[in-house]
């Protein structure tokens, strides 16, 4: 009999439990756990327009010229003109309703705040969020000096950076459509007298894979690259009647352990410059670039790596401002570039 | 005639694939099942090392009747026949400077039904795919909200569960054509286009347990890898069908679409569906952020720019024929196509053979179901005549997809966004199929 009690209580629970009383707390499930103030500091890194956001502090175009030249130049242009098909920063003025427009954040983006906020949050391409505020107010001022926005010695602050008016904020408009009504027309809908036929362009498609021998482009960014660093060499033989190198290796190279090592940090932090030649980086697989460096010493190129360079042919960060990564893996990454340019 | 041994017809094939590149290897493979139907009907096998594959052919038993294949978890987790190796993503390098920030487009011309592979669903990426560990991943919920929360992935999984099938699809699909064709594959005109079913969380409740102030208007959404990608999303949507998703066909999202967690703004331009989803801050007004000032705006002909484009609108294609599905020979072909809009559920689809002069009603088949893919399909008789091909689709609000001539004159040519208009495929005597523009 002594056992009764409990068995009462058994039951009582699984009615409760049944009966959908699930939800303590009224409607919520009380999953998750309170965001404390720091966690929330440390990833609440939006800016708005009304410069909600805003980091306190300052800086200048004089003091954002050098910085802009070590990060972002290499992409950006020293002029914000853009090398490759890299985004163009300046320029463009007047041209949205021409042929051709130039979209750059002199012509088209409507407020400084996104500026700020896109540097802070994705660049430079190779080390997001590696930039202090001083850097971000700098190179954000910089690059509106370029496009003539503020003045070379505007000091741009928490303060005074959301009272910047951008040339084009007020062109936007939100968004209107359906914009175009089509009727269910279903039989005559079109003068066939008056209809006219357009044709795919050749040679842009990259078909190769379903068209047999076609003359596309590659199917990889690589590819590409190789492909047009041919032509414009090719181009340059034409006019100079130099021949052309065929430096570009085709075999795979046998890796050291070190080399091994480095592929990853290679494929994280280097790959975009070294990959492509970008900012004249001296290319992988571009054996004779390499071989002139390489013949300097190992550890004169290692310490360039490490501590920057700025030559004739580009400039390197340090550590192709990848600051993250220790001395041994991009010294790694140094021997897998060399060791894969044979 | 002589039957090779496994080990023979292994080393031939072994040899004769040897010093040819991977494009070579496919046409090799290709070119071996033909070979095989023409030495079949030849009836002999000849000095060919590929006239060897007839013997696979009746009368004959074929070599994989006559040996034993590999034992179960050889491949713990299986992959498609290497025959089907050409259905790949591919990307169009002169698109983009260079892979990281890049896209590629899905092989729709090769897919069946409306769902879309895991390992085939475009990409999207401004800054390369992150390797998250999940243990380590948080959701932070903050600003115009009560009690600011952070969820582990633990937490988000034992929320009730939904899943959905729902169409996502880049705003610059097609965004490559306003001025002319260009793209000689149906891959390239309308692969940045993907349909899967998504397991998650509706963003509703997680915002419920936080408690959105009164003044919370709009969200901002950002993700966790390298471009910390953020787009501003008006509370509106959040409260209809904004899902937080961890699962896609029934296994976790892949690291290309967000592992371990995605948003999904169902029948909204793709990059609002932030991938590697890590906080939401509930706001006042927008954000304006890069994604949509600098990019994913439209710029209208005469200078101005539309903003917040969010909704895709009713598109379709045919996907057979298509430029990399010619029609083989006259006779019975069923005519099939995928339609789509971020307005809710296709009502129907009409075809067009004479470039958009006459039109006939498609059948819908398979499930129609609110901003999902849904095929299309007619049936018919190709006897080698040319065909301007068109297909035309409308939804559930009345909105039929536009042409061409009617968009251009809207919007000109330099939106780069949101071209849904009405595709022509030209279908040559000879079978083949071209990309064309009909005005």
């Amino acid at each position: 009999m002594f056992k009764l009690p409990n068995i009462f209580a058994v039951t009582l629970l699984s009615v409760a439990m049944v009966s959908g009383v699930v939800q303590a707390d009224g409607h919520k499930y009380n999953l998750g756990a309170p965001a404390s103030a720091d966690e929330i500091a440390g990833w609440d890194i939006d800016i708005r327009p009304d410069g909600m956001g805003l980091p306190v502090g300052s800086g200048n175009a004089l003091d954002g010229e050098a910085e802009y030249e070590t990060q972002c130049a290499a992409c950006h242009g020293v002029f914000g003109e853009g090398e490759g098909r890299w985004p163009v920063l300046t320029g463009g003025e007047g041209t949205l309703s021409d042929e051709r427009p130039v979209k750059t954040v002199g012509s088209y983006w409507p407020y400084a705040s996104t500026l700020f906020d896109y540097i802070r949050r994705a660049m430079p391409f190779t080390a997001p969020m590696s930039l202090s505020d001083k850097q971000v107010y700098g190179i954000t001022a910089y690059v509106l000096y370029m496009n003539e926005i503020i003045e070379e010695d505007f000091e741009l602050s928490n303060e005074n950076l959301a009272t910047i008016r951008m040339p084009n904020e007020d062109n936007f408009y939100v968004d209107d459509r359906p914009d175009v009504k089509n009727p269910r027309c279903m039989a005559d809908c079109a003068d066939v007298s008056s209809m006219m036929l357009a044709s795919s362009l050749s040679g842009v498609t990259p078909i190769g894979h379903f068209v047999e021998g076609a003359d596309a482009p590659a199917a990889s960014h690589e590819g590409q690259h190789n492909l047009e660093t041919q032509k414009e060499a090719k181009r340059k033989a034409e006019i100079t009647g130099e021949e052309v190198s065929e430096s570009l290796s085709a075999e795979p190279a046998m890796l050291s352990v070190q080399a091994q090592a480095g592929e990853e940090v290679y494929m994280g932090a280097c790959f975009v410059c070294h990959g492509s030649g970008l900012a004249g980086a001296p290319k992988v697989g571009d054996a004779t670039a390499w071989v002139e460096r390489v013949g300097q010493g190992m550890n004169l190129v290692i310490s360039h790596a490490l501590e920057g360079y700025s030559g004739s042919a580009g400039v390197m960060p340090p550590k192709g401002g990848r600051m993250d990564l220790s001395d041994e893996q991009v010294t790694n990454a140094v021997h897998f570039m060399v060791e894969s340019s044979h | 005639m002589t039957i090779p041994s496994t080990k023979e017809l292994l080393q031939t094939m072994q040899e004769a694939a040897e010093n040819l590149s991977k494009n070579d290897r496919r046409d090799f493979l290709r070119k071996g099942v033909s070979y095989l139907a023409g030495a079949a009907a030849v009836g002999s096998a000849g000095a060919a090392s590929g006239a060897s594959f007839s013997t696979n052919l009746p009368p004959n038993e074929p070599i994989w009747g006559r040996q034993l294949g590999s034992g179960v978890v050889a491949n713990p987790y299986g992959e498609p026949s290497h025959f089907e190796e050409h259905v790949v993503r591919r990307t169009v390098p002169w698109l983009t400077a260079e892979s990281i920030s890049s896209i590629s487009m899905s092989p729709i011309q090769n897919l069946q039904g409306i769902i879309t592979p895991n390992g085939l669903v475009f990409e999207r990426y401004h800054a390369g795919v992150p390797s998250i560990n999940p243990d380590e991943h948080r959701l932070m919920i903050h600003g115009l909200v009560d009690n600011p929360l952070i969820f582990t992935m633990e937490d988000l999984m034992r929320f009730p569960s939904v899943s959905e099938i729902k169409f996502i699809e880049c705003p610059a699909n097609g965004g490559m054509e306003w001025r002319g064709p260009q793209m000689e594959a149906l891959q390239f005109t309308h692969g940045m286009l993907s349909c899967c079913e998504w397991t998650g969380v509706p963003l509703k409740v997680l915002l419920e347990e936080a408690g959105i102030q009164p003044e919370g208007k709009w969200i901002l959404a950002e993700g966790a890898d390298g471009a910390h990608m953020s787009r501003s999303i008006p509370i509106e949507k959040i409260l209809d069908d904004t899902l937080v998703v961890y699962a896609q066909n029934g296994e976790m999202l892949r690291p290309e679409q967000g592992y371990p967690l995605r948003l999904l703004n169902p029948g909204w331009e793709g990059n609002t569906s932030i991938k590697w989803l890590r906080r939401i801050e509930v706001g006042d007004m927008p954000w304006h952020h890069r994604e949509e000032t600098s990019k994913y705006t439209d710029l209208m002909a005469d200078g101005r720019a539309r903003r917040f484009t969010f909704v895709q609108e009713c598109n379709s294609v045919i996907t057979s024929p298509c430029p990399e599905n010619p029609i083989k020979k006259p006779g019975f072909i069923e005519i099939e196509g995928l339609a789509w809009t971020g307005r809710g559920k296709i009502k129907g689809v009409d075809v067009s053979f004479d470039g958009g002069v006459n039109w006939q009603p498609a059948q819908l088949k398979g499930l129609v179901l609110d901003k999902a893919l849904t095929r299309f399909s007619f049936q018919t008789k190709w006897s080698g005549q040319p065909w301007l091909l068109q297909s035309r689709a409308y939804d559930e609000t009345g909105y039929v997809q536009p042409t061409l001539a009617q968009l251009r004159e809207q919007r000109g040519v330099n939106s780069i966004y949101h071209k849904n208009s009405i595709h022509t495929w030209q279908v040559q005597p000879t079978g083949e199929v071209k990309n064309v523009q009909v005005t």
